[in-house]
């Protein structure tokens, strides 16, 4: 009895993986005690406005800055003709494309950046800016992908004149970046000829904005004695950076020093590298003194990488029971004014290729066509991997309509084609391995829990009753994500392979610090990471101190974005904890006077094996490591590791969500949402129902009001709080939450990633009830967002 | 964002009057609440400025107008304009066609049509009041234009010049800004009950 008391007690203690460890980060947070880019202050820091243009496409005749650098308090008005010598005014972007630091010659968005003005504080650099005189000739907007495509639409980027080739291939019209497919195209083609069944639907994922609470931005200082630059930045990915950098500025990267302090959430917006933190750098090193550039809200709205502007075209091929035998897709993927996408190297639309989904389709085949347009540049991953969430999308929305065309129900139609547990690891006909999945359950575990059978009925009812004011749609999702890039062979980022990192260091008594080359934007990696080195190593986590974000310090790792930081990050840190335990028993061993074979590894202590009163607590064993360790082995107990993925994680889950929609005012009321996840192991329970929360709430979002629309002008209309809608919880729906566990079987701890799922899997979900509480009127698609407005206006349509 | 607005008014004077009112830029300009000439460069050429307030920000105008055609016979004139707000933030153009058409001997009617293109922030922040703010400055822009012809058919030789000048109404160079937001709301509030706009 008292042996099991002082188990429990010493499992308690250690707080490893499985327990609802309360997160380190909030009690600075709470308090206002986070620190974030805006609260750096340093001597003599300078401040800095960006002056943007008016104008979505543009020559610039002339820019007069004379009034500008005259006015009191100014120290420089950066423009392209002063980055020139220095080869800075385009820089390459992440998509193998560039793009102006600064406008050189013509600007080809609205709020593009043409000149930096540095200034004493930030309101005599936004009074200045506004004395920059920029001489502006207007020229044909285009904001329509399907329009740029037209032989005689405007030539948005002169600068590409005459390159036939660009990053992913042959260009085929002035404004074409690339043409991307995979599958097998005449095996689908066939499927779809000889199908008893086929549908097909049109479908835009409008343009949307990751818009953290905290907006872009950095400051840089340049210490001209040492030769140093140290750039703090709210960035996802800080060695990246640092690599970016070096290979602007031609300063070593030992040289160059980045940190991400707290970041105020990131979901994709905080990965790219940015003008203003180029100009930032520039006005530093020119002026010797630090210069801070921070964003505003509408800024970063219409400025720092947007999310999807995806127009699909899906195409299913079945039999009459509903089995599916094709999937055919085409996207035209307007990237903006320059393509600033953060995929890997090799993809141009990240990870689309997961786009069969949960379901065992024996023929598929992609083409994604890459268009510019006179919009800000993008495409990042807003709270998902890599254009997982537009893959995703297609692929639950076509399974409806499919359902609709056969008067299938819609989670029936699900389960004749879902790709049996038997089955994995499975072979996607696009070349993705899924590791592990068991949908079956999940989806009848959702089912059960909401009485699906009653809720269908209760539907029946009310549109059987022509007095009933509202509508009720249910929407089902049952969705495989694809996270945790990537595997070095497939993936990589100006040609660093997409591994990542954990270094850790065990200190004589006992405690220890563990450094990443990741960065929590809200994940909680200071609570998670200490969890799993808990377990693995014997190291209680109150007694590990997590660091990330600073270049110096790190190791080399790409960063905290598309979920990776779990499946990739994550299996590092187990890794390294059990090279500090291999060489703990070796220590244990020589302290005991036993083969290391002999001993058994219990929690936080190695015993003798069938002898357990002679045993070494992980304490006892660090301080041994600084003064007595067996002969040939080095003093200290640290470990690396970089964890180079073999393959991607593939978490799963089924939702349900039943909306009631008013028939005269188009207001919609989610009355139930029920999401099951499946992330593998589960490290910390809280923080996946937190994450869970936080994607479940942006995807709401997303399907009911987010969107950044421009007019034919040029005009971006969404640029402000009051046009884009950011959720409060006034606004959000209750969640209900539920899990089931399958692990990864290639990672090290079975671990898959969780924080973006709840967001991939509720957009479509949204959809769905929306587009089922129109379906018995015909309705087979209508585009999001759902706010009340557009769906007055679709209910209208239907002469309701 | 393009506004596209097609207005007539009739005057209670002679073609000949009206058009007189019409090919005067600097008078017409006058009209138009926070507009100004200040500058005539030739013949066809005039630079001027327009101020603005939308909602609680103001934005101030500066742009050259460009007489494109002049037909004194036919009575139309063409007029293209282009602009910068001073803080650099929006742009604005103007493509404008106006005639005036003899309805009778004292009478006639002043039609225009024009395309004003809008850009940048007071497009992106202004979008849902241009509508109705361009209505009110075009409601008070006719207001004045018809008290000019009225103002200019009293001073007409045949008419009795005191007493019918004292009767014209003045023409407000300031606009009430109070009054002028006061309809804004008011038809911002009768929007939302479906009732059609005032003015």
């Amino acid at each position: 009895m008292d042996q099991n008391v002082e188990n429990h007690e010493r499992l308690e203690k250690l707080e490893g993986i499985g327990c609802s460890r309360k997160r380190r980060e909030d009690p600075r947070f709470i308090q206002g005690k986070g620190n974030y880019v805006d609260d750096i202050k340093l001597p003599g820091m300078l401040f800095a406005v960006m002056v943007r243009s008016p104008y979505a496409h543009a020559k610039i005749k002339s820019i007069d800055t004379t009034k500008a650098k005259a006015h009191p308090g100014v120290h420089a008005v950066l423009t392209a003709d002063d980055l020139k010598p220095l080869k800075l005014h385009w820089m390459p972007t992440l998509a193998g494309d560039v793009q102006a630091v600064l406008a050189d010659g013509y600007v080809s968005f609205q709020n593009q950046e043409v000149a930096f003005v540095v200034a004493d504080d930030r309101y005599v650099a936004a009074d200045a800016a506004e004395l920059v005189e920029v001489d502006y000739e207007e020229l044909p907007v285009v904001v329509d992908p399907f329009k740029a495509l037209l032989p005689d639409a405007p030539v948005i980027r002169p600068d590409l004149d005459g390159k036939n080739v660009g990053a992913h291939g042959a260009r085929k019209h002035h404004n074409h970046i690339f043409n991307w497919q995979i599958g097998d195209k005449d095996k689908t083609d066939r499927a779809f000829s000889d199908a008893e069944v086929t549908v097909a639907q049109d479908m835009h994922y409008p343009r949307v904005h990751p818009c953290p609470l905290e907006t872009c931005g950095s400051v840089a200082s340049y210490d001209a004695i040492r030769g140093d630059l140290t750039v703090w930045i709210t960035s996802q990915a800080p060695h990246v950076v640092r690599t970016v950098v070096g290979l602007l500025s031609s300063i070593p990267e030992s040289k160059i020093r980045i940190i991400s302090p707290d970041i105020g959430g990131g979901f994709g917006n905080k990965v790219g590298v940015y003008p203003g933190y180029v100009c930032a750098i520039v006005a530093s090193i020119v002026l010797g003194r630090p210069v801070k550039w921070i964003e505003s809200r509408s800024e970063n709205l219409t400025t720092t990488a947007f999310a999807r502007d995806y127009w699909m075209s899906g195409e299913l091929a079945a039999d009459k029971s509903g089995k599916i035998k094709a999937l055919r897709v085409n996207v035209t993927a307007d990237h903006g004014a320059f393509d600033a996408c953060a995929d890997p190297t090799k993809w141009p639309a990240g990870m689309f290729h997961v786009c069969t989904g949960s379901y065992d389709i024996p023929n598929a085949h992609v083409s994604v066509d890459g268009v510019y347009t006179n919009k800000f540049p993008g495409g990042v991953s807003y709270r998902c991997s890599f254009r997982v969430t537009e893959a995703v999308y297609l692929v639950e929305r076509m399974i409806d309509v499919l359902a609709q065309k056969l008067n299938i129900d819609k989670a029936e139609i699900r389960k004749r084609n879902f790709i049996k547990y038997e089955q994995f690891p499975y072979l996607t006909p696009l070349g993705l391995e899924f590791d592990s999945g068991n949908y079956m359950p999940a989806l009848e575990k959702v089912l059960e829990a909401v009485d699906y059978n009653a809720l269908r009925a209760e539907q029946a009812q009310k549109r059987a009753d022509p007095t009933c004011p509202t509508l009720m749609g249910i929407g089902i999702t049952t969705f495989t994500e694809i996270v945790g890039a990537g595997p070095s062979k497939s993936c990589d980022i100006l040609g660093i392979g997409m591994f990542d990192s954990c270094e850790i260091r065990v200190h004589p008594d006992g405690s220890a610090i563990a450094r990443m080359g990741t960065i929590s934007q809200g994940q909680g990696h200071q609570t998670t990471y200490a969890q799993i080195i808990a377990s693995e190593s014997g190291i209680a986590a109150s007694q590990i101190a997590v660091e990330e974000g600073d270049t110096s310090t790190a190791p080399y790792g790409l960063g905290t974005y598309g979920s990776r930081s779990t499946p990739v990050a994550g299996a590092a840190v187990a890794r390294a904890s059990r090279k500090i335990r291999e060489k703990a028993r070796k220590i244990a061993a020589h302290l005991l006077e036993v083969s290391p074979d002999d001993l058994e590894f219990d929690l936080d202590q190695f015993k003798v094996k069938g002898d357990p009163a002679k045993a070494k607590t992980m304490k006892e064993i660090a301080w041994a490591a600084y003064n007595n360790v067996p002969d040939g082995m080095e003093m200290g107990l640290e470990a690396v590791d970089y964890y180079d993925p073999p393959n991607f994680t593939f978490p799963f889950g089924a939702y349900l969500c039943v909306v009631d929609v008013h028939k005269k005012t188009g207001e919609t009321k989610v009355r139930r949402f029920y999401a099951l996840d499946d992330c593998g192991t589960r490290i910390n329970p809280m923080i996946i129902e937190g994450q869970i929360h936080g994607g479940l709430t942006e995807g709401f979002a997303v399907a009911m009001g987010q969107e950044l629309p421009y007019d034919e002008q040029g005009n971006v209309l969404g640029g402000t709080l009051m046009d884009y809608f950011l959720p409060t919880s006034m606004e959000t729906p209750h969640w209900e939450t539920d899990f089931t566990v399958t692990p990864s079987p290639h990672h090290p701890i079975g671990a898959k990633g969780v924080a973006e799922s709840p967001h991939v899997g509720s957009i479509p979900c949204f959809s769905n009830a929306m587009v089922d509480a129109f379906a018995h009127l015909g309705t087979t698609h209508f585009n999001m967002p759902y706010n009340s407005y557009r769906v007055w206006q679709h209910a209208k349509s239907l002469g309701l | 964002m393009k506004v596209e607005l097609d207005k007539s008014l009739t005057l209670p004077v002679a073609a000949s009057t009206g058009w007189s009112l019409v090919e005067n830029i600097e008078g017409m300009a006058s009209c138009m609440p926070g507009a100004k000439i200040t500058e005539r460069v030739d013949a066809t050429h005039y630079k001027g400025t327009i101020t603005v307030k939308l909602g609680p920000a103001t934005v101030s105008f500066k742009g050259e107008l460009e007489v494109v055609a002049i037909d004194p016979v036919a009575r139309t004139i063409h007029v293209i304009g282009k602009g910068a707000d001073t803080g650099g933030g929006s742009g604005a153009s103007l493509d404008l066609n106006a005639v005036v058409k003899e309805i009778g001997p004292d009478t006639c009617e002043l039609s225009g049509v024009s395309v004003v293109n809008v850009t940048g922030k007071v497009a992106a922040f202004g979008s849902r009041l241009m509508g109705t703010v361009t209505d009110q400055l075009l409601k008070i822009f006719f207001d004045n234009v018809l008290a000019k012809a009225q103002e200019l058919q009293a001073s007409a030789p045949t008419a009795e010049v005191t007493p019918a000048r004292a009767a014209a109404p003045v023409v407000e160079a300031k606009f009430n800004g109070l009054a002028f937001v006061w309809t804004i709301v008011k038809d911002f509030i009768a929007s939302l009950f479906g009732r059609p706009k005032t003015g």
